[in-house]
């Protein structure tokens, strides 16, 4: 097995003082993509900023490629190989296509690369961003995040709002990310579509992991994804984790 | 009183570029920075002092301007280290603290009202166009090409550098500008910096009209955030013609002998008809939603 790109161990996160986050521990493989699911409010997005350095870490160590990263600002985590791509798709609305490109190019970062995985990108790229339908300003943020070069790419609710046919083919380019060796963190909503590209999957339930392991466990099993999701009666070994989980919460 | 009106128009240049900096350090750093004239303040007397001990002026200009960046700097680092999670009003707040202790420290090093009006060099008084009766200082046409000098500098800056399109992104999204690698908090002490710089300058184009002590300049802060309502700390443009249209108004005022001595309320005037005219329409927008 390949060194992880992307290693957590113990990381809990803070919002507004609260502690929303306990304890997750989870790896992340170069040139694969790992799910991570949850209800809303499970606490995904927070994980997310928490790795990312927009919410502030509790506890724990976040590795990018073995070196700690969870004391730099977010710039510098950017600078050291993360790569995040926010929910709600947020562009550069005031700036065009091209320029939220190059705000974020890095030296060995490519606008051509970008332009070829989105051909409607470069026809549009002296529009302003808050012009873009939504699916393309979700190839913008998509393309923004690869063009400074990461290792890992954080991905949260791509699809939201998407028609079926484009969240098709964004979820291809993810593939396409993975390929390049990228390790890609994929937050989805629609759960089989992410199993089905992805090599690993996470749940989250209140900030806590209740379930680690290959993505075939879950695929095509709506009543376990439901039961990790709300909670419900034990199942397996992850389960009982996550009453313990449960009880010491309430 | 067309001449005085036009007399104006040299400190309205200035007040333009001094609301031009509150807005962009609003919009670029999310501060209402209270202390910028003090900060500037604070460079011009650096640079009379220097002159007034026999240093060529021109070099005494760089080293007040490397002064007033440095010090803004300074400050912004502090803000950016210490105040970053913070409120706006928290960020303002501690402005104000900075510019009363600016103020105080400036009275005490350079003298205050009666006992250290310093000579500025004043390389532009002299009349320069007479048209009719009219008679246009040269000071004018400095003080409004410095002003639009400024002000296409820092446009070009903004839109056709990649320096100037990270400070946008940052502008609109600041987690997200940090998010995709742009280094915001280098940027913004380069922001405070730049606007400390230009601030001073400003401060030294108008010192010889006002009168030479530290108090009075430092306390161009009230004309300054005046100028920046008018733009509503957002427009350019607007922020630039407020400066002009204060410059006018005082100009005519001094005019006037009945109201001159009142000269010094106009900027607060201005604010008060601002914030009536937006309470205004911000009741009637209310009233128009429900
Ligand atoms: N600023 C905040 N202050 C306090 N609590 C917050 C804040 N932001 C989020 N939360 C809480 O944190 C929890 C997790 O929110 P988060 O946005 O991480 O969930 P999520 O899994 O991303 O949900 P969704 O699928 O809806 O995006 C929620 O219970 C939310 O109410
Ligand atoms: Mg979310």
């Amino acid at each position: 097995m390949t060194a992880p790109a992307l290693a957590l161990a113990g990381v809990g996160v803070d919002r507004a003082e609260v502690q929303i986050i306990h304890d997750v521990s989870l790896d992340a493989a170069p040139g694969a993509v790992t799910v991570i699911l949850g209800a809303n409010g499970a606490g995904k997005t927070t994980l997310m900023d928490g790795i990312a350095g927009l919410a502030p870490l509790r506890s724990g160590t976040i590795r990018l490629d073995g070196k700690p990263i969870e004391k730099l600002a977010p710039y510098k985590r950017a600078w050291a190989g993360l790569g995040y791509v926010e929910q709600a798709r947020t562009t550069f609305r005031t700036l065009t296509v091209e320029q939220n490109l190059l705000v974020s190019q890095s030296g060995d970062g490519d606008l051509g690369t970008v332009y070829r995985l989105f051909p409607e990108l470069e026809k549009r790229r002296g529009l302003q961003a808050g012009h873009l339908s939504g699916g393309e300003q979700q190839m913008l943020v998509l393309g923004r995040a690869l063009v400074s070069a990461p290792k890992v790419v954080l991905i949260d609710e791509m699809s939201l709002g998407l028609a079926p046919l484009v969240v098709r083919r964004l979820m291809g380019t993810v593939g396409e990310l993975a390929g390049m060796g990228i390790a890609v963190v994929l937050i989805e909503q629609f759960a089989n579509l992410a199993l089905d590209i992805g090599t690993h999957a996470h749940v989250l339930r209140k900030g806590r992991v209740v379930f680690s392991g290959p993505c075939e466990e879950l695929r095509g099993d709506e009543q376990r994804l439901h039961r990790l999701y709300f909670g419900g009666p034990p199942l397996s070994a992850a389960k009982t984790d996550a009453g313990a989980a449960e009880s010491e919460l309430e | 009183m067309v001449n005085s009106v036009i007399a104006g128009l040299s400190s309205g240049g200035a007040y333009a570029l001094l609301g031009l900096c509150v807005v962009l350090t609003y919009r670029l750093v999310a501060v209402v920075n209270f202390a910028m004239t003090a900060v500037g303040a604070m460079g011009a007397f650096v640079m009379v002092s220097l002159t007034d001990r026999g240093v060529n002026v021109w070099l005494a200009l760089l080293i007040g301007a490397a002064t007033a960046a440095l010090l803004s700097g300074v400050f912004g680092a502090a803000l950016v280290r210490w105040f970053a999670g913070h409120r706006e009003r928290t960020k303002a707040a501690v402005t104000v603290a900075l510019y009363v202790a600016l103020t105080a420290i400036g009275v005490r090093l350079f003298g205050g009202n009666s006992t250290g009006a310093h000579r500025f060099p004043n390389p532009f008084g002299d009349p320069v166009v007479t048209v009719g009766s009219v008679v246009v200082p040269q000071s004018v046409p400095v003080a409004i090409g410095f002003a639009l000098l400024i002000t296409v500098a820092v446009g070009l800056l903004l839109t056709r550098t990649r320096l100037g399109l990270k400070l946008q992104a940052l502008s609109e999204r600041p987690g997200t500008a940090e998010v995709v690698g742009i280094p915001a908090p280098r940027l913004a002490v380069g922001v405070w910096a730049g606007v400390g710089a230009i601030t001073m300058l400003v401060v030294v184009l108008v010192a010889p009209r006002l009168g030479g002590d530290f108090g009075t300049l430092s306390g161009l802060i009230s004309t300054a955030l005046a100028v920046a309502m008018v733009g509503a700390f957002r427009s350019l443009p607007l922020t630039l013609l407020g400066g002009l249209i204060l410059g006018c108004l005082e100009g005519l005022s001094s005019s006037m002998d009945s109201i001159q001595k009142y000269q010094g309320v106009v900027p607060f005037l201005v604010i008060l008809v601002l914030l009536w005219w937006r309470s205004r329409r911000e009741v009637w927008d209310t009233a128009h939603s429900r």
